[in-house]
């Protein structure tokens, strides 16, 4: 099903806040959140100290270490000047814990929605929202670096954002007072739902690429879905051992993946709750003494844009790829006080972030789907796992295309 | 070297054997007792598989050898949601022997 894969993450270039460290806050200068706009065309980092970067994606040359090919498709010329767009830096005034960018352009269907709607402000650009340490939500304008809007509602952290992927401009905030909001952004940033629950403070929240779902997971261990049509409350997934901190769905919103403090990932089928896969992290080499244990805590975890990868951050130093057949992970990379990790949206690149403020790029693994998973991501991206197991078709065929066999 | 797949319509489709032997179905059934092995081409009959759904699995083989052992970017293999369940019941078929 796989090209074989040989090469470990390796290492393409590492960015670093260039301003002295001014302050003594312990606390602020992490790089809690790091994000790709979907058209690969911006990178987001908040490098602490209350400041987010927007870099135009591909990376200039000079990021670039030497003895690596500039992975750019423009030639040096072509960036410099003549209306590139150049990089901004935000300053949101407090400690910003959530990143995300909103899809663009905008879909035909919404343009139209648009015109028929000519005293709404048509924000038909791509925007950036940013969850701060008081509970309120800062929307950027990326092309500019103006801020467009200021959300108010929640008490406490803004942890994590997730716009929906349809580009309606609704937009779902997680929060440390164990709530999640709706806001439409097409109404000023209206707040339209509040979605109580959660028992402890809310670490994550993804919308599946389908815009069906919303998974939100918390400090309580658990992992609740809920429907991104009436706001309610789908279904409670259990099975995690401590506080969930990372959630994803796969592109074709046929699984999700849940990263917990008790060192599992855990693969599900959302549509019917079951558990498919424990992804256990343990340390790859024993312990000397006890300075050197680490507890494999998981911090992040995101699916590969062809759907095949896993990539893991963990407390014990490590970055790991997983194949999604396989027990254990493929490839290892050394790296310390991660925080977050994303993959660019059309492959090839993993980011990730540390609690120095530091964002890493890697090598991500070089893909060749198989004709059966493409087949299979295609028809998982309209088909419920309910759908596919009332089609008229072999067995084995249902078991590969809801995920139970690869 | 050329191997000519013909589908359930009879619309025949010459095929490189290099690209062809992507399919581990089709591996097999060059390597039987009926191979011609003094001929440059070979036939290999679908009988369940429509044209239009061959050719794309051929666009396939053309891909995967392409970008298998090159260094090069891959990029995305377009597909169409309305066609692609007979394109699943043609990678099943022609995909079963290799693993």
């Amino acid at each position: 099903m796989l090209s074989p894969v040989s090469e470990e993450p390796l290492l393409l270039a590492e960015l670093k806040p260039g301003r002295p460290h001014q302050f003594d806050w312990k606390s602020s200068c992490e790089t809690w959140s790091v994000a790709f706009s979907p058209d690969g065309s911006w990178f987001a980092w908040s490098q602490g100290h209350c400041i987010v970067k927007l870099i135009p994606w591909p990376l200039e040359e000079q990021f670039i270490p030497k003895g690596f090919e500039a992975k750019s498709r423009s030639s040096k010329n072509d960036t410099k000047g003549r209306g590139s767009p150049k990089e901004k830096t935000l300053d949101c005034g407090q400690i910003v814990w959530g990143l995300a960018f909103s899809p663009w352009p905008s879909p035909p269907s919404r343009k139209l929605w648009a015109r028929h709607h000519p005293q709404v402000p048509d924000i038909s650009c791509l925007i950036l929202a940013t969850g701060l340490n008081d509970g309120q939500i800062k929307i950027w304008e990326v092309q500019t670096g103006l801020l467009l809007l200021n959300l108010s509602g929640h008490q406490d952290v803004v942890r994590d954002l997730s716009f929906t992927p349809s580009g309606s401009l609704i937009l779902v905030s997680a929060s440390r007072d164990k709530t999640l909001r709706i806001w439409d952004l097409n109404k000023h940033g209206k707040q339209i739902q509040v979605l109580s629950g959660h028992l402890q403070w809310v670490y994550c929240c993804s919308i599946s690429p389908d815009c069906s779902m919303l998974c939100s997971a918390a400090g309580e261990k658990s992992v609740f879905l809920w429907s991104m049509r009436s706001y309610t409350l789908i279904r409670k997934l259990e099975g995690h051992q401590s506080s969930v901190v990372s959630c994803d769905f796969s592109p074709d919103s046929a699984l999700l993946v849940t990263a917990s403090y008790d060192t599992n990932v855990i693969m599900w089928d959302p549509y019917t709750g079951e558990r498919l896969r424990f992804l256990h992290h343990t340390q790859l080499d024993p312990p000397m003494d006890d300075s050197d244990v680490h507890i494999s805590s998981l911090r992040s975890v995101c699916f590969s844009p062809e759907g095949l990868y896993l990539a893991t951050v963990a407390d014990d130093r490590l970055l790991r790829i997983w194949a999604l057949e396989l027990k254990t992970p493929i490839a290892f990379a050394p790296m310390t006080n991660g925080l977050c990790c994303t993959f660019f949206p059309h492959g090839g690149v993993i980011a990730t972030g540390t609690r120095d403020g530091h964002v890493q790029f890697w090598t991500a693994p070089r893909v060749l789907s198989s004709l059966k998973h493409l087949c299979r991501k295609a028809l998982r991206s309209f088909l419920t796992t309910y759908q596919v197991l009332a089609l008229p078709i072999p067995k084995k065929m249902k078991e590969f295309l809801t995920y139970r066999t690869f | 070297m050329s191997v000519k797949s013909i589908p359930l319509d009879g619309h025949e489709f010459i095929i490189k054997r290099r690209h062809a032997l992507t399919s581990g179905t089709i591996k097999a059934m060059l390597s039987g007792p009926d191979r011609f092995a003094e001929s440059e081409i070979n036939e290999v009959n679908f009988r369940d598989i429509p044209s239009h759904v061959l050719s794309k699995v051929r666009m396939y083989f053309t891909y995967e050898v392409h970008y298998t052992n090159s260094s090069m970017k891959i990029p995305g293999f377009p597909t169409a949601p309305e066609i692609v369940g007979g394109w699943l019941m043609a990678a099943n078929f022609l995909d079963c022997y290799t693993r």
